[in-house]
């Protein structure tokens, strides 16, 4: 089977946040990275950036000379959803919504977004949201419409609690949560900057000690991996760019997100040091 | 020849503390216990005007009782001047000790101390109990109450979350975060936790931290009560 096949389309178009409290964890890289790896296998996706004011996510996605309008433009009504979209060039599944430099979080409303939202519904089948750091109005808002939603955590203690409080807020200030009926927000936990060296020296957590603490179940693990500032730096989504651990393990958390059962792996692409390969595993 | 200033008369207005006193003339365990109340707030009472309020006290009509308790009062840094709630004949026997009388005007009672409360038959009648059971992980930044009641977890408490019961609290999961059980002075509360390494536990109010926990019960499955105002944290079998 090609992963360029399109697969059965969802029966109902999905929003997912990516989000995570604290910044610097690695949301925006998993926001295009996500997305990219959806359109890649059918399914028309569109990512979003909430980042109002600290816009990085056209960066990530190389599109940042060819905004014009952009979110904020859509929401207060001085431009239409089809003029503030931009077409992936590599990928024609993929849309980005750039967000504001210039304005700040206030400039979001829940009435806007969700008339945004509602009419991306009617579009794609992938609606991503990339949420900005903290747990103030713009995280809020990103996350208020998910129906799933990847928590992106560190295996370090200040990221891991943050994300507890954030999968606290998914669980009590979103759409789902305050209506009974619903069904909760499907949250899984996407590991990333993991460090087998520094894991197995006691520096960082292990994925069981995060799973402990966070409770859901896990996405993927993405390693630690030049592969991705290097992704970042050329504006390409790191699933597109040159092969590497990082975007394999990429490519199996988005199987993950469509609900195909992949073996969880976990390879660095951090190259053993000539002393380590001659010396092989005494340690 | 000099010029005769006029009299000047103002209204006032002055704020005064007013001491009960309960029962005979005032003895030794009374100003005892007056002692310790003023260690305890030693500025808010000095030099403040204080009126001895003869209420509960018809049976102190004696000058120099009066006077004795004047100057007790004294020596205590208060200023007591009149007395209010007096019969005729302790207006007398206070104007003889220098007191005058004043008309009681409206006097907030001071809320009575918890300890009183419980001293004191005839608590007020005891809200229904409420028991509250959560069974999804309680996350870092969430407060779960159960506010008359024992509060029951089943699954993780995160750092940073909150437990709050007037009753018990049982934790089916490890607890990291902050138990606090017998909110409303309940001294019988206890806090069961099947893997201990909370950030703070406290009972009626006494707390420790995960700072003064022994090494031994962490991650232990505990029980943590109250004996002799001290909190116990004892393993389960």
């Amino acid at each position: 089977m090609t992963s360029q096949m399109k697969q059965e389309p969802p029966v109902q178009s999905k929003v997912i946040v990516i989000t995570s409290g604290k910044g610097g964890v690695g949301k925006t890289t998993s926001a295009a990275a996500i997305s990219a790896g959806l359109a890649q296998r059918g399914y028309k996706t569109v990512v979003i950036d909430f980042d109002v004011g600290l816009r990085n996510l056209d960066m990530i996605m190389g599109c940042e000379r060819r905004v014009v309008f952009d979110f904020i433009n859509v929401i207060q009504g001085d431009a239409r959803l089809k003029q503030a979209l931009i077409k992936d060039k590599r990928l024609e599944n993929l849309s980005i919504l750039p967000t504001s430099q210039t304005r700040d979080k206030d400039a979001l409303t829940k009435e806007g977004v969700e008339k945004v939202l509602n009419e991306l519904r009617e579009e794609f089948d992938y609606i991503v949201c990339d949420s900005p750091a903290g747990i103030e109005r713009g995280a809020q808002l990103a996350m208020y419409f998910a129906d799933e939603a990847v928590v992106v955590t560190n295996p370090e203690v200040s990221s891991v609690r943050d994300s507890d409080r954030v999968l606290g807020l998914l669980s009590s200030k979103t759409a789902r949560a305050e209506n009974a009926d619903a069904e909760p927000i499907k949250a899984q936990a996407l590991l990333t900057r993991y460090d087998n060296q520094r894991i197995a020296s006691g520096e960082m957590m292990t994925v069981d000690d995060v799973l402990e603490i966070l409770a859901v179940p896990l996405l993927g693990v993405i390693p630690e991996s030049t592969a991705i500032l290097r992704a970042s730096n050329t504006g390409t989504p790191v699933v597109l760019d040159e092969p590497s651990n990082a975007s394999a393990a990429y490519a199996d958390a988005v199987s993950r997100l469509i609900g195909e059962q992949v073996e969880m792996r976990m390879e660095s692409d951090r190259r053993p040091s000539l002393f380590q390969r001659l010396f092989g595993r005494t340690a | 020849m000099t010029a005769v200033r006029p009299v000047q008369l103002r209204g006032r207005f002055l704020t005064a503390v007013a001491l009960l006193i309960d029962g005979g003339p005032p003895d030794r365990p009374f100003f005892a216990a007056l002692d310790a109340q003023l260690r305890r707030m030693p500025h808010f009472l000095a030099d403040a005007p204080l009126i001895i309020d003869l209420e509960k006290a018809p049976d102190l009509e004696r000058a120099e009782d009066l006077r004795r308790l004047r100057d007790e009062l004294q020596q205590r840094k208060l200023a007591p001047f009149a007395v209010q709630n007096a019969t005729s004949a302790q207006i007398a026997a206070a104007a003889d000790a220098g007191l005058i009388s004043v008309i009681a005007g409206h006097d907030a009672p001071q809320r009575p101390t918890r300890r009183e409360n419980t001293s004191r038959a005839a608590a007020p009648a005891r809200p229904q109990v409420v028991n509250r059971i959560v069974t999804t992980p309680v996350r870092s930044g969430q407060s779960i109450v159960a506010e008359h009641g024992d509060l029951v977890v089943i699954g993780h408490v995160a750092s940073g979350a909150e437990l709050i019961a007037g009753g018990n609290i049982h934790v089916y999961g490890t607890m990291r975060g902050r138990a606090m059980a017998g909110v409303h002075g309940d001294e019988n509360a206890r806090i069961f936790c099947q893997s201990l390494d909370a950030e703070l536990l406290a009972i009626a109010g006494l707390y420790r931290t995960s700072e003064n926990l022994e090494h031994e019960v962490r991650k232990r499955s505990v029980h943590i009560f109250l004996q002799d105002q001290r909190l116990c944290v004892e393993t389960l079998a």
